[in-house]
């Protein structure tokens, strides 16, 4: 318990720790900025009223138009369309139905976008508990992997010989403070986005359904921020430095998945080739349930493979888990110095 | 009182794919009397951080024993940790934690006040660069937190790997005194690696001295050192054509007295004392110029013992040193340096 205590606060005063939360909230802030600025509730008068005047005036060319045979030939911005064959070709008003508007209206020239909370929001707090995941791997990663490298690691165990406690206080701490970090933003998250809303756009209405759907969407993310913490220590006790831990997870998001997409393309034996992509899997969990399609190249019949966020679920914790045990027997076996 | 610490038969092999298997502990036997600072010796690369770190259970072994306060390690070392204080590895955990703030989390890991942070930083002498982050410390400041930090517990048992390391005279002067203290002032048992001879010499009461992997030697210092010297006389004569005559007279006299000729003088080894050889030889009426003791320092001594003495100007490769003598050697030296 003491070395739980310790570890949490020897994070907690790490100067990346500080870096991240400003990054996070910062980006939290910029997120909010864009759709404050972007959404409204509607036009102003004024804006209406100019958007009907230039409207107006797209109607009257068009009039113009339609009234002269000549109109092209006298002015002289148009008369290449005059000697056009394309257009000589076609009867004068449709001429003109190609140059101008036809039947403009206000709207046309305004553009109204209106961020619907009940929506869009939920896509937004999803994207933040995923962040906030990340950085979070990134950190845990990051802190057991400079403690090997700098030799702090052996020293601690000449303080804790029992691995197994040393490991698990480790663990405990960096998924305590993942669990905590991830509420904050999402309250924050959803504080920000739901005022917002409230000013600038739509809230749309936050009825028991929509709650019971959206917190188990946001409840299974935070799951996975968590299981990306577990991972992301692991990979920094297996690799025994930040650099190889950090590499790890970057280079599969990368180059994995680029591999991954080469299979999909380049190999037809696999019937659902969705199913190799981490990312199918994590949007199975996040979402609840995916259908992935399939078209029998020879009948041309349809069929379909159906994932729930049980299956998910299963398979991403069985990763984790492979990656928890291989750092536990590591850390148990092999020599720490 | 039974040894602090005893290990008998400590092996360690160092496996590498695509390489050799290399011994580092060869069956490595060792002893710590308690209240005592005790030496650890050897040459580079011969195995006494292998040893150290094996004792404090951060590596495996490949057999041996390890016992320390009488409990057996690593399995029982949970039970014993908390009267060891060590220094094997640096203790920082980022390089912008403050002195003070790297040992408060270790203090609190182990529930240990901390009051006793500033306390420890005042008797290593870091108490106006508590504040400082460890990134700027000097090799000799980040020593002196890393004896600190082995402090903190108020340990039984003090494990130190080179803590003269980086030290300035000051420092290792410093050092010594409170190593010193603590083993005869208040009763802890230091026990310390180090390449500083002159240091060993002086701060040690008493020492195991290794060579790849293996005890060659240990004791009392000043008997490892009256047992390697003094026992090598020089011999001169004013006339140098009784040096044949000379040879004669004193190996008929003594048991266990060899005598070779060497140009102008004798060397006389295994003579009982100087006064004998004197006495000897005025007896059968020849009366030598010149009688001296080939005293040796630790140095000559670790040199000789660990055959890692320089020759004609080449350089010693690290792992060079000559093989450990068989083990009846090292015993009948060891028994005569506890006598
Ligand atoms: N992690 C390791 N992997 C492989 N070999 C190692 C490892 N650690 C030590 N060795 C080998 O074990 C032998 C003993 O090393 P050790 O560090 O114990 O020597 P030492 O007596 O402390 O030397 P020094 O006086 O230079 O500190 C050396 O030959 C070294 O090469
Ligand atoms: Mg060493």
């Amino acid at each position: 318990m003491t070395l739980f205590r310790a570890e949490l606060h020897r994070i907690a005063r790490r100067r990346l720790s500080l870096l991240f939360g400003i990054f996070a909230v910062g980006g939290l802030l910029l997120i909010t900025a864009i759709m404050w600025f972007n959404s409204s509730t509607g036009p102003s008068e004024a804006d209406l009223a100019a958007a009907q005047q230039m409207a107006d005036d797209a109607n009257a060319q068009y009039e113009d138009c339609a009234a002269d045979e000549r109109y092209f030939e006298n002015d002289p911005d148009y008369s290449w369309v005059a000697d056009d064959p394309w257009y000589g070709e076609m009867p004068h008003e449709q001429a003109c139905a190609e140059m101008f508007l036809v039947g403009a209206e206000a709207e046309d020239y305004i553009y109204v976008y209106t961020f619907q909370f009940d929506e869009e929001g939920v896509f937004l707090l999803i994207g933040v508990a995923i962040v906030t995941g990340l950085l979070s791997m990134l950190l845990a990663a990051s802190a057991i992997g400079a403690e090997w490298s700098s030799g702090g690691m052996a020293n601690l165990l000449v303080w804790h010989p029992n691995r197994m406690k040393v490991w698990g206080a480790k663990l405990a701490a960096a998924l305590a403070l993942c669990a905590v970090a991830v509420v904050a933003m999402l309250v924050l998250a959803f504080a920000l986005l739901y005022l917002t809303a409230a000013v600038r756009g739509d809230t749309g209405t936050l009825n028991a359904a929509w709650w019971e759907d959206t917190l188990a969407r946001l409840g299974r993310t935070a799951v996975m921020a968590l299981g990306m913490t577990v991972i992301g220590s692991a990979l920094a006790m297996l690799g025994r430095h930040t650099a190889i831990a950090g590499g790890v997870i970057v280079g599969y998001l990368t180059v994995g998945e680029l591999l991954v997409s080469f299979v999909r393309f380049g190999v037809n034996s696999i019937k659902y080739p969705d199913l190799l992509s981490l990312y199918t899997w994590i949007g199975a969990w996040i979402e609840g349930r995916m259908e992935l399609e399939y078209w029998d190249p020879v009948t041309g019949l349809p069929d379909q493979l159906v994932l729930t966020a049980t299956h998910a679920g299963l398979v991403l914790g069985a990763i984790m888990l492979v990656f928890a045990a291989l750092a536990t027997w590591s850390f148990a076996k092999r020599d720490a110095a | 009182m039974p040894p602090v610490i005893e290990i008998s038969g400590l092996r360690k092999t160092y496996r590498k794919l695509l390489r050799q298997p290399h011994n580092a502990l060869d069956g490595l036997d060792m002893e710590v009397a308690a209240g005592q600072v005790h030496g650890f010796l050897g040459p580079n690369g011969s195995g006494k951080t292998t040893t150290l770190r094996a004792l404090l259970g951060l590596i495996g072994t490949d057999g041996g024993a390890m016992r320390v306060f009488g409990e057996e390690v690593p399995r029982r070392l949970p039970q014993v940790i908390g009267r060891i204080g060590a220094v094997v590895e640096s203790p920082q955990f980022f390089k912008h934690f403050s002195g003070r703030l790297t040992l408060q989390v270790l203090a609190e890991s182990a529930g240990i006040a901390s009051a006793r942070v500033d306390e420890v930083l005042e008797q290593v002498g870091l108490r106006d660069q508590a504040k400082q982050s460890v990134k700027g410390y000097s090799l000799g400041m980040r020593q002196r937190l890393a004896v600190a930090q082995a402090l903190l517990k108020r340990p039984e048992l003090l494990v130190l790997d080179e803590p003269a390391n980086g030290l300035d005279p000051a420092g290792i002067h410093h050092m010594r005194e409170l190593l010193q203290w603590l083993a005869h002032e208040q009763g802890v048992t230091v026990l310390v690696s180090s390449h500083l001879l002159s240091e060993v010499q002086q701060l040690c009461d008493s020492m195991t001295i290794v060579s790849r992997g293996r005890r060659i030697v240990d004791g009392k210092v000043a008997d490892i050192i009256a047992g390697h010297s003094g026992s090598q006389l020089s011999v001169r004569f004013a006339d140098a054509g009784e040096i044949g005559r000379a040879m004669e007279v004193l190996a008929s006299a003594g048991d266990g007295v060899s005598v070779a000729a060497e140009r102008e003088r004798l060397v006389v080894t295994g003579a009982p004392e100087a006064a004998w050889v004197t006495r000897t030889l005025a007896d059968a009426g020849l009366y030598l110029s010149e009688l001296t003791t080939e005293t040796k320092n630790l140095e000559s001594v670790f040199l000789e013992l660990t055959g890692t003495a320089p020759q004609a100007g080449q350089p010693v490769q690290v792992g060079q040193a000559v093989p450990a003598p068989p083990v009846g050697a090292s015993a009948e030296t060891a028994t005569g340096g506890e006598q």
